[in-house]
């Protein structure tokens, strides 16, 4: 039984799998690309995952939706402002054009919206299509009107 | 018939296993394949217990901390998956593993080595769920993970692909264990054992297998269905693109219906036995107990929507379900009239295994009756994913399949070690699981019937459950203590228990011919069995014939309805190659868990398996077609 | 417990029935289910004693057969016995399959005479409420409590914005499960005032434990009332610091919740128009009360592990004035 062992093992080694819930998460923007706590966010799937739902909520998809043009494209792992998780943090909390988002979304999923956003270049198309296919009934921005 | 020395010598020879680790690894003996099987599953009831007791603890008080909503998620889910998955069905696969060619007179199974097989593979589910708990990937979304909540959208990472595995490893395994069953009981029946003079317990383990192989399919699919949809992006469960949520729900229950059923049919096989034994005189019944096992098997592939009320299906379709969920309680309820009746009708006494016969209709009778009020589509409305289906659950798991599995454990266990239990030691251990369990239980009907729903880490303070809870924690410690307690007998008899003999019961049934514990080739002469309970046989001494070679593995085939003997067979010797095999079956569900190339990349390491194992070990035959000559 | 009469489990559980019991009736629904467990309670409770008699009889009898050399027992006589027993299986049974079946057309007796229609819709983990105004067409929407008319039947109508919920008010009708990509429907026809709780009863993630909801039956005058109300818009405020308040919930707030009559017009989040006339907040987590809409501000993580709503850090006398700001949406 050394086969499920050895990968099971493997799994072991990231902690991206782990689901820490509680209030445990920052209150504070993330100092520079080398602070401790974004270890917890970087490939954490959890995290990615909830950043993804904040995404579609606050309306992102509506202008960086698949096949976004130019600079909105974020999939395309080309970063205008740098691809560290503190710079892309300050990217959407400064955002441009207006509205920066610093003021109005939590400092809490901020972290998790980065966390999703520097993911992206490494989601499969047809998996962020799947995903969006379960969410159509999530509210999608402020011009929601209801599942369905 | 005396075997001579001589003939003992060359079978033991011939049957016995490698000695050491190489003997551990390629045996194909289905005692010890059996063996393990149970052990595994009785370590997973008690981590399974432990579980419980965890969950039991957290909600004696109202708003408790002491438990994460994570945590206690992962908690019942596993304690579901473990005690469904790889507990309650394997173990009974276990029991008819090892008890069917005892009770058949015959020296193995049909197919010794997928016996092998289908164990190596249960482990690798045992370790692929168990593991992943330790490395705190643990599944939390349940025992039967609907979409879209375990989808790619709302379950991210591998916990529900990991949940979804380890159930194509039991089913599987269980798939590879009902068709040996199913053909050792069809075509290895002694002689003179026509269906007719089949005892109960073989036509239950017949019959569960047959739903094994039936209903085992739907879940391996709609599993698979779901890894698709969180690996590659399939949309069978993804209503905006034309998928369906409650074709999971179908899927699912059209297995876990049967399942249950599964679980519990072996039961009433022991029951049947231990009563027999027990009452000193055939079952009374025995036809309508058989025609209720029948029509239980058949009556269960139709009754899955009951799982299904609340989801909003046509209401016409509803009222069927309701009166084919409420039919199913017809042979249910004249298995236990047929017992009760040869309980009656006989000077039955009362040792252990009999105690576990009462414990069972006490509390499965109570766990029918509360099915009975939920099989009402109406009723279940207020009732389903409440406590009280919790308390329904657990009473006809328990009280209809986990009594009567301990029954049959004390009355197997001398011939299993060739010593007896601890009746005192077996006393106390019953009074205080069943009393426990009961206390533990019963109250949940009363909280559910209170508004508490299931699968809730904690409630608020001021709703009046908290007596009640806490009631049903004490409970379940008792329970729990007394499961301590039959273990602690079992492993004291091992080495200090009474020695048993051959047939310390002086039981009806076959396997009690044989020595105890049975040699590696079970029995030395193959019996001829003329009755319904072949070793009491009217007074008449049981006969028996020869003719099976004692210098190679073989067993005798027989026909399937009239028992007549047919043909010698080769009986496989101890192999490698199943547990190559399994290796090889894991390594690919493993792998297929994170990357879909795992399939095609898995197929050639297991085609080399199968190639190894079916490689031909003796010369192409040089006669041609046999030919009757005039 | 286990010494069920006829009549004792009714008398017994009715005291165990509370504000979320099918056993305290409130509605056409619930009374005929409540009728149909009495029925089955009846039923199965004297099926058992009839077991556990038959048991110990059976007991009784083998230790009388015991160490004499008595005939065995007549099979023929068991043999009428087991016909006997079928036969009062079955007429059991297809007495319960037929309650059972009357039962359930009394859940739908009332579908002809719905009027009042009300959409809830499952979220992780609250609920939206949208009431259709008869008047204008337009859905007026609250959240996590729902008022209903007494004597009007209230056609209900459920759907789920993320996974599989299920919609319980025991008092008052038994659970449909809110299913994304269906819409399921289910009548209610309140018949007595008061307060009833009301829990999802679908296992939906995380917190699921903590997804409950207010279910208020009022009379007809009181319930035109309230509806009313929940429609006009929330008055300017008045004080500083709820002006103060009313400006840090816009800015912080107003992204996921809305308030009707604010620019606050956020989707995500429950609508907290009138939010201060609600008996609980987060869902039926705690009580409606100045030191809880505080602690949930400060802390919801700690309240509601896992939940969406996201700790926002304030200075507390911001924090002060939002939650004066709340007291102040009646």
């Amino acid at each position: 039984m050394g086969a499920p062992l050895l990968i099971l093992t493997a799994l072991a080694a990231c902690s991206n799998e782990a689901r820490e819930v509680g209030p445990s998460l920052p209150q504070t923007p993330p100092v520079g690309n080398m602070d401790p706590r974004i270890a917890a966010y970087r490939a954490n799937l959890y995290q990615v995952s909830q950043g993804g739902r904040y995404f579609t909520w606050y309306g992102c998809s509506s202008c960086h939706g698949d096949g976004a043009p130019g600079a909105a494209n974020l999939a395309d792992g080309r970063w205008q402002h740098g691809g560290g998780f503190a710079d892309v943090y300050r990217a959407i909390a400064a955002h441009r054009p207006e509205p920066s988002y610093a003021g109005t979304i939590p400092v809490e999923q901020l972290w998790q919206v980065t966390a999703y956003v520097r993911d992206l270049p490494t989601h499969y198309p047809e998996k962020r299509r799947r995903v969006s296919l379960d969410q159509k009934g999530e509210p999608q921005g402020s011009r929601w009107s209801g599942p369905q | 018939m005396t075997p001579d020395r001589a003939h003992l010598e060359r079978l033991d020879r011939i049957w016995r296993d490698p000695p050491g680790l190489w003997g551990f690894l390629t045996t194909v003996d289905h005692k010890r394949i059996a063996a393990r099987y149970i052990v595994t599953a009785l370590l997973l009831m008690f981590l399974a217990g432990m579980l419980a007791l965890d969950m039991r603890w957290q909600l004696s008080v109202p708003e408790n901390t002491r438990m994460t909503p994570q945590l206690f998620n992962e908690s019942f889910s596993l304690h579901g998956s473990t005690m469904l998955f790889l507990v309650s069905v394997p173990i009974m696969e276990a029991m008819a593993l090892w008890l069917v060619p005892l009770m058949l007179g015959a020296r193995n199974m049909a197919f010794p080595r997928l016996g092998a097989f289908s164990f190596w593979l249960y482990f690798g589910g045992v370790l692929t769920l168990w593991i992943a708990h330790a490395i705190d990937v643990t599944p939390d979304l349940g025992w039967f993970e609907y979409p879209p909540l375990s989808g790619p959208a709302y379950s991210p990472g591998h916990r529900a692909d990991i949940w979804a595995q380890m159930i194509t490893f039991t089913e599987v395994a269980a798939l590879a264990a009902s068709v040996n069953v199913a053909a050792t009981i069809l075509k290895m029946r002694p002689p003179g054992m026509t269906l007719a003079r089949m005892p109960v317990f073989l036509w239950a383990m017949l019959i569960a297998s047959i739903m094994t192989i039936l209903s085992m399919p739907a879940i391996m699919l709609v599993t698979s269905m779901l890894i698709s949809d969180r690996l590659v992006s399939t949309q069978f469960f993804s209503v905006a693109a034309g998928g369906d949520n409650v074709l999971f729900q179908h899927l699912f229950w059209f297995f876990g219906h049967p399942e249950v059923y599964i679980i519990f049919v072996p039961a009433t096989g022991f029951i049947s036995s231990i009563i027999e034994t027990f009452s000193r005189r055939p079952l009374f019944g025995h036809s309508a107990l058989v025609l209720a096992i029948l029509s239980i098997g058949a009556l269960a592939f139709g009754l899955w929507v009951h799982h299904m009320f609340a989801v909003g299906l046509p209401r016409l379709g509803n009222d069927f379900y309701t009166a084919a969920s409420m039919a199913i309680a017809v042979p249910a309820g004249l298995q236990i009239f047929c017992w009760t009746a040869s309980i009656w009708a006989g000077p039955t006494t009362f040792p252990t295994p009999m105690l576990w016969v009462l414990g069972f209709l006490a509390t499965f009778v109570i766990g029918g009756l509360s099915g009975v009020m939920t099989a009402s589509a109406a009723l279940d409305l207020q009732l389903t994913d409440t406590y009280f289906i919790v308390a329904h659950l657990h009473y006809v798991l328990v009280g209809g399949a986990m009594f009567p599995l301990f029954g049959a454990f004390c009355y197997w266990y001398p011939k299993a070690t060739g010593r007896l239990m601890s009746e005192r030691w077996g006393r106390l251990a019953f009074a205080l699981i069943v009393g426990g369990f009961n206390l533990g239980f019963f109250p949940m009907h009363i909280l559910g019937l209170m508004g508490m729903p299931r699968r809730v880490y904690t409630y608020p303070a001021g709703m009046g459950w908290e007596t009640l809870n806490q009631v049903a924690t004490a409970g379940s410690v008792i329970a729990v203590a007394g499961g301590m307690v039959f273990v602690a007998n079992a492993l004291w008899s091992y080495w200090r228990g009474k020695p048993s003999g051959a047939d310390p019961w002086g039981g009806s049934t076959l396997e009690w011919a044989s020595a105890s514990p049975p040699p590696a080739w079970n029995i030395a002469f193959t019996p001829v069995v003329e009755s319904l309970t072949p070793m009491w046989n009217d007074g008449r001494p049981l006969k028996a014939m020869d003719g099976l070679e004692n210098d190679r593995r073989e067993v005798l085939i027989t026909s399937v309805t009239g028992g007549g003997p047919l043909y010698r067979q080769k009986s496989a010797a101890p192999s490698i190659w199943p547990l190559v095999a399994a290796l090889a079956v894991s390594a690919m569900f493993i792998a297929s868990i994170f990357t879909p190339w795992a399939i095609p990349a898995g197929a050639l390491p297991i085609g080399a398996a199968l190639t190894g194992w079916f490689w031909p070990n003796r010369p192409r035959a040089k006669i041609g077609p046999f030919e009757a000559k005039p | 417990m286990r010494r069920c009469l006829a009549s004792l489990p009714v008398v017994l559980l009715g005291g165990c029935a509370g504000n979320q019991s099918p056993l305290a009736p409130a509605s056409d629904q619930a009374f005929a289910l409540h009728s149909l467990f009495v029925l089955m309670m009846v039923v199965c409770g004297g099926v058992y004693l009839l077991v556990i008699a038959g048991v110990v009889w059976s007991l009784l009898s083998a230790r009388s057969r015991r160490g004499t050399n008595t005939v065995p027992a007549s099979e023929r006589g068991l043999g009428r016995g087991l016909y006997v027993a079928a036969a009062a299986i079955v007429i059991g049974l297809t007495v319960l399959i037929v309650g059972s079946f009357l039962a359930d057309r009394a859940l739908v007796a009332a579908r002809s005479e719905a009027a009042m229609i009300v959409r809830v819709t499952g979220h992780q983990w609250w609920w939206r409420i949208e009431y259709r105004d008869p008047a204008s067409g337009r859905w007026i929407e609250t959240a996590n409590e729902l008022h209903l008319p007494v004597g009007r039947t209230a056609r209900v109508e459920l759907a789920s914005a993320d996974v599989i919920h299920s919609f319980w008010v025991p008092n008052v009708s038994g659970k449909i499960d809110m299913i994304p990509g269906r819409r399921n429907i289910v009548d209610l026809t309140p018949r007595r005032l008061g307060w009833f709780r009301g829990q999802c009863a679908e296992f939906c993630g995380t917190q699921h434990a903590h997804m409950a909801f207010d279910i208020k039956v009022d009379s007809q005058a009181d319930f035109d009332a309230w509806l009313a109300r929940q429609n006009a818009v929330v008055e300017a405020a008045v004080s500083n610091t709820s002006s103060r308040g009313a400006a840090v919930f816009q800015r912080v707030c107003g992204s996921c919740h809305s308030v009707r009559g604010t620019p606050a017009a956020g989707r995500a989040g429950p609508d907290l128009t009138h939010f201060a006339d609600r008996r609980s907040i987060a869902a039926g987590t705690l009580p409606m009360s100045r030191g809880a809409i505080q602690g949930w501000l400060a802390q919801p993580q700690a309240l509601k592990p896992g939940t969406s709503m996201p700790a926002v850090p304030l200075l507390p006398a911001d924090a002060d004035a939002v939650a004066s700001y709340l007291e102040t949406m009646r």
